[in-house]
């Protein structure tokens, strides 16, 4: 029989995927969301062949656009934007003039999906709500997206990443035991987590319309995404204590930490099972300590995993990192290095993978991006193209969707319906290229028609 | 100070032709599951994960969606029902395992035995999902693999989390290391961005584990949402795929930050300690009775959260968003001081008031600028449990069970008006359902 792992290299070979079906073709999606949370949602859908739609404000734009690390653009763009919203369509229109509302009903008409996260009832309120939405198209599925969801006393609150994570107790559970220091998931992770919850329940509800031809309208709170995750309410319930901050440790295998190694690399080290911490003791030449440490339960108890930590503390201080990912290697115990952003971003593991992609885009050229951490041997999810400055695809838009004609997307400019960026980065295009010469932006056009130059 | 929040929004509502609480109550019994189809009634899951909460959290989606989900595991149990905070346990099973044993079957079946692994393919020859965290290539080995299994069921869709995935060479050379949730954090890009700043004493300045199991529930969550993109397709086509989830990957792909700062910045983010890179201000400040959580990043909102901590003299130092940037540590702190030296004075509660009220007064006025100041209290999971809005809303359940007693979980967090997910029942004694799955699967 041949090799699994050649099987399996077949099977998932990266080099393979644009040739590959993808599962959303001919849906639509209507994006009306913003910065984090929603977009996400959206962008999975666009990851594996949905068309999505993302609508903006003209010379505004989404908020996210200017969100860089440390105020440093990239070639006139956020990086972080590139990765919430590529592979989508960029229309740039004033949602408060009612000729640009017609147009969102007749995309609605024939959309599949709508995704929104304006503050509760703020869509209603624009006639873009699910109430409204539904009556033109009763087949649609409407995500709403809010920090505390769309009713209860506190829907009216706004919010961040940051509050969700305030508000679910995420925030109480990471930091140093008995000081003042706690720390909260970086990276907006309050966002990106439930944004991929509400991808799920997108692609449920796209299934069960599948089977029953019904949409529906889904209300999704970060903040219960959040809580989902978390087992300190149950904890609470059962032991009436709270589950303090851990300190850097997980309290439910032990040992377990992040520790120093003798070269000074970090190096993440962990037993959940008899089995496993049977293989790490056989590591660490302490075989005796097995009979002692057997019960799993008991060995868990904060006087017992303290002595555990300081044991492999203590181990690890003593070894190059190198080696003790050997030893993991032949004995069969949960190591890993802790690896760091550059580290990430060159490793070859994952660029052979594809869960780092090195892309060349038609504008921004050379960048790279995540892939998923779930690879589909069948229908694998692919980047097409990265975000566009604002209001890209009006005129591809409005001449193929709405078969408008050059005179017609004149007036819609003139009267402000429509848009495009101003002179500022995040919505403008890079320095370097030649927007005047994009064959979509200009489609089957010439570029004396546009006005807002 | 409620009084004060509610007219106005009233007043919006009425406007549009719904009161509150009529908006408030259509919205709540439309999204009552009670009486309504589940999406996956008629999805059959098998859940193969062995001592890896990721596999078992993937599980629990299918089964919140209604799918039959059957755990299979060994006579002595899967040694992740001992993994639990501290050893916390009920009746032999520790806290998470019960909190994810939702709408769940128990069948015993040992897959390291001839016996089991003919049962098992019997089972996943009627299974639409399989799940399953051996070490790659050991299914296989066992002639349980997706290779052997698609054969007979060309419909499988065959889900495998590992750390390092089924493919690559990596993969390959370290296919004998387990998955646990800390090497997750640690190889994905997470742990390397939570902790203190390098000027601070040894050990608050090293990479630091988040304290809850983000690793294992990303994971767990990919490998759900890969399963459900892969049923839409075996909707359409009949044909089922291998879903590959790479657990050293998790973090990084789920963000993104590390992939792209890493390439575009060419280093590595340093650790920040309680600020954030790319907001300001963004993080928590300790207030008369505990700690608020602010967010006003935007310069409108920032200038917003100066006048209510009437802290206006400073405004002309820290105007723009570029002056608050957090590569200068120093500068940064000194303004987090300024903030600190004004949040104390006030409770939690009226921060909270103070900025509410300000928002309200800015989206009428065309003086204030619209700027909205955001506060919240940083809570504990028992004051939570307590707040009337997650009541309302439904967000815990209360369970008992015969053998678990009574506990609450956390559950609906999916609203849905016709198929929403739901929890039904939670128990989880080994081998529970062994004469229901036999009789139903394995009886010809």
């Amino acid at each position: 029989m041949e090799d699994y792992f050649s099987y399996t290299k077949k099977l998932f070979d990266p080099s393979t995927i644009k040739d590959k079906p993808e599962v959303f073709k001919g849906i639509k999606v209507l994006d009306f969301s913003h910065v984090i949370f929603g977009p996400v949602a959206a962008r999975i859908l666009a990851q594996y062949g949905a068309e999505v739609f993302k609508i903006e404000m003209p010379f505004v734009g989404d908020l996210w656009r200017f969100g860089v690390y440390w105020g440093k653009f990239w070639k006139h763009s956020s990086v972080c934007f590139h990765f919430v919203h590529y592979n989508k369509y960029f229309l740039s229109i004033n949602l408060k003039s009612p000729k640009a509302k017609e147009l969102i009903y007749k995309l609605a008409e024939q959309a599949d999906v709508v995704v929104e996260n304006f503050a509760a009832g703020t869509a209603e309120a624009w006639g873009v709500g699910y109430s409204q939405l539904s009556k033109v198209n009763p087949k649609i599925i409407y995500l709403s997206c809010a920090t505390y969801g769309q009713y209860g006393p506190l829907r009216f609150f706004p919010g961040w990443d940051l509050l969700a994570q305030a508000a679910s107790g995420a925030i109480s559970l990471t930091g140093y035991p008995g000081t003042d220091k706690y720390y909260k998931l970086p990276d907006y992770l309050g966002d990106y987590f439930p944004g991929n919850v509400g991808a799920l329940s997108l692609v449920m509800a796209l299934y069960h319309r599948k089977k029953t031809g019904k949409g529906q309208y889904i209300d999704l709170a970060q903040s219960e995404a959040l809580m989902r995750i978390l087992p300190n309410f149950t904890y609470f319930s059962i032991t009436n204590q709270e589950l303090e901050r851990v300190g850097n440790t997980d309290p439910t295998m032990a040992p377990s930490g992040i520790f120093k190694s003798r070269d000074g690399k970090f190096v993440a080290l962990a037993a959940a099972t008899d089995e496993q911490l049977k293989a790490l003791f056989s590591a660490m030449g302490q075989k005796k300590l097995i009979s002692e440490y057997k019960d799993s339960f008991d060995r868990l108890h904060p006087k017992n995993s303290r002595e555990l930590h300081r044991i492999a503390e203590e181990w690890v201080s003593k070894r190059d990192s190198a080696e003790i990912v050997n030893l993991a290697k032949e004995y069969g115990f949960p190591v890993a290095e802790v690896m760091d952003d550059f580290q990430i971003a060159n490793d070859e593991w994952r660029r052979q993978r594809g869960s780092v992609i090195a892309f060349k885009d038609d504008i921004y050229r050379q960048f790279v991006l995540p892939g998923p951490s779930a690879m589909l041997s069948k229908t694998p999810g692919r980047v097409k193209w990265l975000a566009r400055p604002l209001g890209y695809h009006n005129r591809y838009i409005l001449k193929t969707f709405f078969g408008l004609s050059e005179e017609q997307i004149k007036r819609l400019e003139k009267e402000r319906v429509i848009g495009y960026w101003d002179d500022r980065p995040g919505i403008k295009p890079p320095v370097y290229y030649d927007i005047e010469k994009d064959p979509i932006f200009n489609y089957q056009d010439d570029a004396r028609g546009r006005q807002n130059e | 100070m409620n009084k004060a929040k509610d007219k106005p929004q009233e007043q919006v509502l009425v406007r549009y032709g719904i009161s509150r609480r009529e908006r408030e109550q259509f919205l709540a019994s439309m999204m009552s599951p009670e009486g309504k189809p589940e999406v996956l009634s008629d999805v059959v899951v098998l859940d193969a994960s062995y001592a890896n909460f990721s596999g078992i959290i993937a599980a629990s989606l299918f089964a919140e969606f209604g799918a039959e989900v059957i755990k299979v595991e060994p006579p002595e149990g899967d040694p992740a029902r001992k993994i639990t905070p501290y050893g916390a346990k009920v009746n032999g099973v520790g806290i998470p395992f019960l909190m994810e044993a939702r709408n769940k079957r128990y069948l015993t079946l040992d897959v390291r035995t001839d016996a089991g692994r003919k049962d098992f393919k019997k089972l996943a020859a009627k299974a639409d999902v399989l799940i399953e965290t051996y070490p790659a290539g050991q299914m296989d080995a066992w002639e349980i693999g997706y290779r052997q299994l698609s054969e007979a069921n060309p419909g499988l869709i065959y889900a495998a989390i590992t750390p390092y995935g089924q493919y690559t060479d990596r993969a390959k050379e370290f296919n004998n290391i387990p998955d646990s949730d800390i090497t997750s954090q640690a190889a994905s890009g997470l742990a390397a961005n939570i902790g203190d700043p390098d000027i601070s004493p040894e050990p608050y300045n090293w990479p630091f584990r988040a304290g809850a199991w983000i690793g294992w529930y990303i994971s767990g969550l990919e490998a759900a949402l890969g399963g459900a993109i892969a049923l839409v397709y075996k909707e359409d086509t009949g044909e089922g795929q291998m879903i590959d989830v790479a657990s050293a990957d998790a973090y990084a792909s789920l963000v993104g930050y590390p992939v792209f700062i890493g390439y575009t910045w060419e280093k590595a983010r340093p650790r920040l300690g309680r600020h954030d890179f790319t907001l300001y201000p963004y993080g928590f400040w300790k207030s008369k009775d505990g700690i608020v959580a602010i967010a006003a990043p935007r310069d409108h909102d920032f200038r917003a959260l100066l006048k209510i901590l009437k802290l206006w003299k400073i405004e002309d130092d820290w105007r723009f968003t570029f002056d608050r940037i957090t590569d200068m540590l120093d500068q940064i702190e000194k303004l987090y001081g300024l903030i600190e030296a004004e949040t104390v004075k006030y409770t939690s509660d009226e921060l909270i008031g103070k900025a509410l009220q300000y928002s309200i007064k800015a989206a009428r006025s065309k003086w204030r600028g619209g700027g909205v100041p955001i506060i919240m209290k940083v809570q504990k999971p028992s004051d939570i449990m307590k707040n009337p809005h997650w009541n309302i809303r439904k967000a815990f359940q209360e369970f008992e069970d015969k053998k678990l007693g009574k506990f609450i979980i956390p559950t609906n967090f999916i609203k849905m008006s016709e198929s929403p997910p739901r929890v039904k029942w939670i128990s989880c004694d080994i081998g529970q359902d062994n004469k229901y799955i036999r009789k139903k699967y394995l009886s010809d």
